[in-house]
């Protein structure tokens, strides 16, 4: 609003000549002089024009200068519209002028003095003009005010959806102060640790997650702190005591003193990784098993024919052909051990009937030293040789994970225990074989239980591929078999057992022995894990 | 193929018996030649798969029993060559790498060298005893 702002000011009068004379009192004010000659025309004027003050003649024809003044106050617009009635010094007038409370109303009597009238108009128009000045102040201030609402709401709802985000990721987002104690923790971290919001809020993050750091503890802390952040791989623990391996990136905030940290979980990669070098490690030790083989194998059987031939030489006496006999049986069991060992035949092309007793046996002597180390109690027995048709590596594959397993689940001693016999399948008609492995070992959990046939599913740590049950599982169901296990508390032990069932096969014993009640060693009598 | 009770039953006249015996290794080929020598066989050898094929022309041979890892053709591919030419010669391929080679099937049997001697040549009469019965 400037200074140049110019107010009207309308003249109502009946007589002309009045309205001149007003005109010519008025004129140096700067403002538009609107002229009315009746009450019908000023009404009219007024609804057309922004009036700033309305100089009224009371006695006039037709409506008279109250009854305009009545009809002004009844329309809202008007209300406060400053009058300035023109009248003869009557008292009924002054009373009726003084009636008016609301708005600004003022007189003047007749004969109009020039100076009070150009005094009077003049109050009312720089009134006008502060009120009007006011009214604008007012609005741009309203506008002000809602232009920063509207701002302030759309902050609000773009913070909303950064929080709505800060849920959706599938990552673990967390905050904690500088002391460590957790104040924010969102639905990835819920979902990835186990542990609910209000369980871990401030409780210290390193406690509740067991975190292990790539290296000491306290100059990763200190990295962060000084150098504002910090970003590695950390070993943590889950709320079920599961290991995780997370991608860790910390930001310290020096300002709030907290610190933001977002974990990806990448223990299935690190585990996936692992598994992939373990194989290439087998791959590599497959190819050096193979020239190994070819270097060893083949002066071997020189050194045997020459000893055979030394041995069965008829110059030879008794003595020197007994100690030949003794290099000849030195040489076999270096022959036995690279047979054992270096020999990853590769299956031939058509199944065969393999005798999975000769497979257990296998497997058990190969084992035999760990068996020794860990004290562990071998108790076999078997009802049946056990034949499948299928192929000699993959079979022994099987029992070697099952045997493996359950040893190094003792490593303080313990019994294995190994049942094979048939049993007759009512639903299917007919015999099957079962083969057991029991050990009495360190159990496994109902939560571990779930996810034991998966891949890369491990409870050994870094030390397991976490492949090994997953692969047993997958050559058994090719043979339309299947593996069952069950973990239990037996008089205070905890008996683990696999059962590996192969369906129909020929068996040594009739079908319907029950061989598994008629175990004669009493301290074997654990329940059988596939009942 | 390898019934192994029928040895006894009808004893070897070994002496009659040529077996053609191939390595590329020298020292290992006598040995074997002796022990085989020792059972009363009558041993040709040949130092590669070129030159068993060439010895096989001229001399009449009843067995072939060759080493499988040979430079300038493996025993897989001699044996292949020889069932083209006398489907019924049987072969005996030796081997001391540890992978049977897929194509392994064509010999008449494949054999580990850690087996040792006594083993081999109870195989060895075990095949020769079964043909002699089917051919007479």
């Amino acid at each position: 609003m400037n200074d140049t702002y110019k107010v009207n000011i309308l003249m109502v009068d009946d007589q002309p000549a009045k309205l001149l004379s007003y005109e010519a009192i008025l004129a140096n004010l700067d403002a538009y002089l609107i002229k009315a000659r009746s009450g019908r025309e000023g009404l009219e004027l007024l609804l057309k024009h922004d009036i700033a003050v309305v100089l009224l003649d009371v006695s006039m024809p037709e409506i008279n200068g109250f009854e305009m003044a009545d009809i002004m106050r009844q329309h809202p617009r008007f209300q406060k519209t400053a009058i300035l009635f023109i009248s003869a010094v009557r008292m009924s007038d002054l009373d009726r002028i003084k009636g008016y409370q609301s708005g600004a109303v003022d007189y003047i009597s007749v004969p109009v003095v020039p100076e009070v009238l150009r005094a009077k108009v003049a109050v009312f128009v720089e009134l006008h003009r502060k009120s009007k000045e006011l009214e604008d102040l007012n609005r741009e201030l309203e506008s002000r005010v809602e232009q920063r609402t509207r701002q302030l709401q759309e902050s609000e709802s773009l913070l909303r959806e950064r929080a709505d985000l800060l849920e959706l990721a599938s990552e673990a987002i967390l905050v904690r102060d500088i002391a460590g104690a957790l104040t924010y923790w969102n639905a990835g971290a819920e979902a990835l640790y186990g542990w609910a919001r209000v369980e871990v809020l401030g409780n210290q993050v390193h406690q509740v997650l067991a975190t292990e750091f790539p290296g000491e503890a306290a100059s990763c802390e200190s990295t962060l702190i000084e150098g504002g952040r910090w970003d590695g791989n950390l070993v943590q623990k889950a709320r079920d005591g599961r290991e995780v391996i997370v991608a860790s990136r910390q930001v310290f905030k020096k300002d709030v003193g907290s610190i933001l940290e977002i974990n990806r979980d990448i223990t299935a990669q690190i585990r996936a990784e692992e598994a992939l070098r373990q194989t290439e490690r087998l791959a590599a030790m497959g190819r050096v098993a193979g020239i190994i083989a070819h270097e060893i194998n083949n002066p071997l059987e020189a050194i045997t024919n020459a000893i055979y031939l030394l041995r069965n030489h008829p110059s030879l006496d008794d003595e020197a052909r007994y100690y030949a006999r003794l290099g000849e049986l030195e040489l076999a069991r270096v022959g036995h051990i690279t047979k054992q060992t270096l020999s990853f035949y590769r299956e031939s092309q058509d199944p065969i009937n393999v005798p999975i007793k000769d497979i257990l046996d296998d497997v058990l002597e190969l084992q035999g030293r760990h068996l020794l180390m860990n004290r562990i109690v071998l108790d076999k027995k078997y009802f049946t040789e056990g034949e499948v048709r299928g192929f000699p590596v993959e079979l022994r594959q099987v029992f070697l994970n099952l045997i493996s397993n359950a040893i190094q689940a003792m490593p303080t001693g313990g019994k294995l225990r190994i049942r094979m016999g048939t049993r007759w399948n009512e639903a299917s008609g007919r015999t099957d074989l079962c083969i057991s492995v029991c050990d009495t070992g360190t159990g496994i959990t109902p939560e571990h239980a779930k996810h034991l046939f998966e891949p890369f599913f491990t409870t050994k740590s870094t030390k397991g591929t976490g492949l090994g049950l997953w692969i047993s599982k997958g050559i058994v169901q090719k043979y339309d078999g299947s593996i069952r296990f069950r973990s239990t508390a037996y008089k205070g032990k905890q008996v683990t057992s696999f059962c590996v069932i192969f369906p129909g096969v020929r068996s040594v014993l009739k079908g319907s022995e029950s061989i598994y009640h008629a175990v004669g060693d009493d301290n074997a009598r654990v329940p059988l894990g596939y009942a | 193929m390898q019934s192994e009770t029928t040895t006894r039953e009808f004893p070897l006249d070994t002496h009659n018996i040529h077996i053609l015996c191939i390595d590329d290794e020298e020292l290992a080929l006598t040995l074997r030649k002796l022990v085989l020598e020792m059972q009363g066989y009558q041993v040709l050898t040949a130092r590669s798969a070129t030159d068993a094929m060439q010895v096989l022309e001229v001399h009449d041979v009843d067995l072939v029993l060759a080493d499988q890892v040979m430079p300038g053709g493996t025993g897989t591919e001699l044996t292949r060559s020889i069932k083209k030419k006398w489907p019924d010669l049987p072969v005996i391929l030796i081997s001391g790498i540890n992978e049977i080679p897929p194509d392994a099937i064509y010999a008449d049997l494949f054999i580990s060298k850690v087996e040792g001697p006594e083993v081999l040549c109870a195989k060895i009469s075990s095949i020769l005893s079964t043909r002699r019965c089917s051919s007479s």
